[in-house]
C-alpha cells in the first residue's frame, strides 16, 4: 500500500516517505549489525570474514546500501536547493552527486554480493 | 537603556546601518514598544509598524536581539543590552523596521484560510460538537504577524515556492474543520514537492511564536493526513475500477 503512494502522482510526498522509508531500512539493519556485533564479538579478521558471510546478511547489507544511497540523494539534493543558488554550479555539484552514489553503489553490490561470497578463496 | 536600531531609507541610504540610541526610560515604560515610541519621539525618521499595543494584531513583529517577537509584547528587563533591533528576516525592507509581507500574504492567501462549505447557509450558524471545536485549538489564535515564516530557513531559501509555517497552520487550521467541505482539495493544493514538504521539522517556528503555538506540529499533522488522504483515494480506485470491470463483464452477459 505505501509503495503505491511512491508515484509520479504524489511528488511531494514521494520523496518525503522515501526518505523515511529508507531511514527505517537503515534504522533496523543498525540495530541488526550492533546486535550482532555484541552477540558474536568478532575478534579477528576471520571472525569478521565469517560475520559478513550469511547470504541474507549480505543481502541485508545491500539493501542498507540502497537505502543509503536513495536517503543520501534526497536529503544532499535539498541541502544543495537551499544552499547553492547558483543553477549551473548546482546541477555540477548534483551530477557528481548521482555518479559518486551509483559507483559507491556499485562497489558495494559488488563486495556483498560476489566478493563477500568467494572471500574465503581469495584469503587462501 | 541602549537600543541599536537597523536605519534604511531606500530613497536617501545607498545601504541600511545600525544606529545607537540611548534614552532615558521612565516607569511606565514596560514594554520594548514604549521604548520604540520613546525613540520615535526623539527622532521621527524611524520607521515600525504598530496598532494595538497588546499583542493582537501582530503589527509591530521584529528581530529582537537575534529572534523574532512582537515589540508591545517583549518585556525591556527582559532584553540584554544593547538591544539590537533589526526588520525581519527573509522579506524585502520598505524602511527601518517595515518589512514587505506581500509574499507572506500570498502564501496565506493561496491556502485559501476561509471556510469552503457549498450547503445551503443555515438560518444561524453552522455547528459544531464541543469535540469538533476543540481541534480548531491552537490554529485559530495565529495573528499573522510572521514571526514563524520570516525565521524559518526553508522559507529563507524557497520564498517563492514554500508555504511557510503561517500559512500552513491556516492551512490546516481549515483541513480539520469539520464544517469544512475541501479537505480533499485543501491537502491537493499542498502537494507540489516545495509548498508542504520544504519543512525539515527545524522548529524556528515553535521557538518565537508569541502566541505559543505550534506550527510545526500542524505540518506534521498534514503530512500524516495526506499519506491517508492518498491511500484512502487508491483504495477507493481500486474499488471503483473493479466495479466498473464488473459492470462490464455482467453487461457482456446480458448481450
Amino acid at each position: 500500500m505505501v509503495i503505491e503512494l511512491l508515484t509520479k502522482r504524489y511528488p511531494g510526498m514521494r520523496a518525503w516517505l522515501m526518505q523515511r522509508l529508507t531511514a527505517l531500512v537503515m534504522a533496523i539493519y543498525s540495530v541488526m549489525a550492533l546486535g550482532r556485533i555484541l552477540l558474536e564479538q568478532p575478534s579477528d579478521y576471520e571472525a569478521w570474514l565469517s560475520f559478513s558471510q550469511p547470504w541474507w546478511w549480505r543481502v541485508a547489507s545491500l539493501l542498507f546500501w540502497i537505502s543509503l544511497s536513495i536517503h543520501a540523494w534526497l536529503g544532499i539534493r535539498d541541502v544543495f536547493k537551499d544552499y547553492v543558488p547558483n543553477a549551473s554550479v548546482r546541477g555540477l555539484l548534483l551530477k557528481l552527486l548521482v555518479v559518486m552514489l551509483w559507483v559507491y553503489l556499485a562497489w558495494a553490490t559488488w563486495l556483498f554480493l560476489a566478493y563477500a561470497g568467494s572471500a574465503d578463496l581469495v584469503l587462501r | 537603556m541602549r537600543f541599536s536600531i537597523y536605519r534604511f531609507n531606500p530613497d536617501v541610504d545607498k545601504k541600511p546601518y545600525m544606529q545607537n540610541y540611548d534614552i532615558a526610560l521612565e516607569d511606565s515604560d514596560q514594554m520594548l514598544l514604549d521604548a520604540l515610541i520613546r525613540i520615535k519621539d526623539l527622532d521621527d525618521s524611524l520607521s515600525l509598524r504598530k496598532s494595538c499595543r497588546e499583542g493582537v494584531c501582530g503589527s509591530d513583529s521584529m528581530n529582537i536581539n537575534g529572534k523574532n517577537g512582537l515589540a508591545c509584547i517583549t518585556k525591556l528587563s527582559d532584553l540584554d543590552e544593547p538591544v539590537v533591533l533589526r526588520p525581519m528576516p527573509g522579506l524585502p525592507v520598505i524602511r527601518d523596521l517595515v518589512v514587505d509581507m506581500t509574499q507572506f500574504f500570498e502564501h496565506y492567501n493561496s491556502v485559501k484560510p476561509y471556510l469552503i462549505n457549498n450547503d445551503e447557509p443555515p438560518e444561524t450558524e453552522r455547528l459544531q460538537s464541543p469535540e469538533d471545536r476543540a481541534k480548531l485549538d491552537g490554529l485559530y489564535e495565529c495573528i499573522l504577524c510572521g514571526a514563524c515564516t520570516t525565521s524559518c530557513p526553508s522559507f529563507w531559501w524557497n520564498p517563492e515556492t514554500f508555504v511557510g509555517p503561517a500559512g500552513l497552520l491556516q492551512a490546516y487550521r481549515f483541513i480539520v474543520d469539520s464544517r469544512d467541505q475541501a479537505t480533499e482539495e485543501r491537502l491537493e493544493n499542498l502537494e507540489a514537492p516545495d509548498r508542504l514538504y520544504r519543512c525539515h521539522n527545524i522548529m524556528n517556528c515553535v521557538d518565537v511564536c508569541p502566541k505559543k503555538l505550534n506550527p510545526s506540529l500542524a505540518i506534521a499533522k498534514i503530512k500524516d493526513l495526506k499519506i491517508k488522504e492518498a491511500s484512502h483515494a487508491k483504495t477507493t480506485g481500486m474499488f471503483e475500477k473493479m466495479v466498473s470491470k464488473k459492470q462490464i463483464s455482467i453487461k457482456r452477459l446480458n448481450d
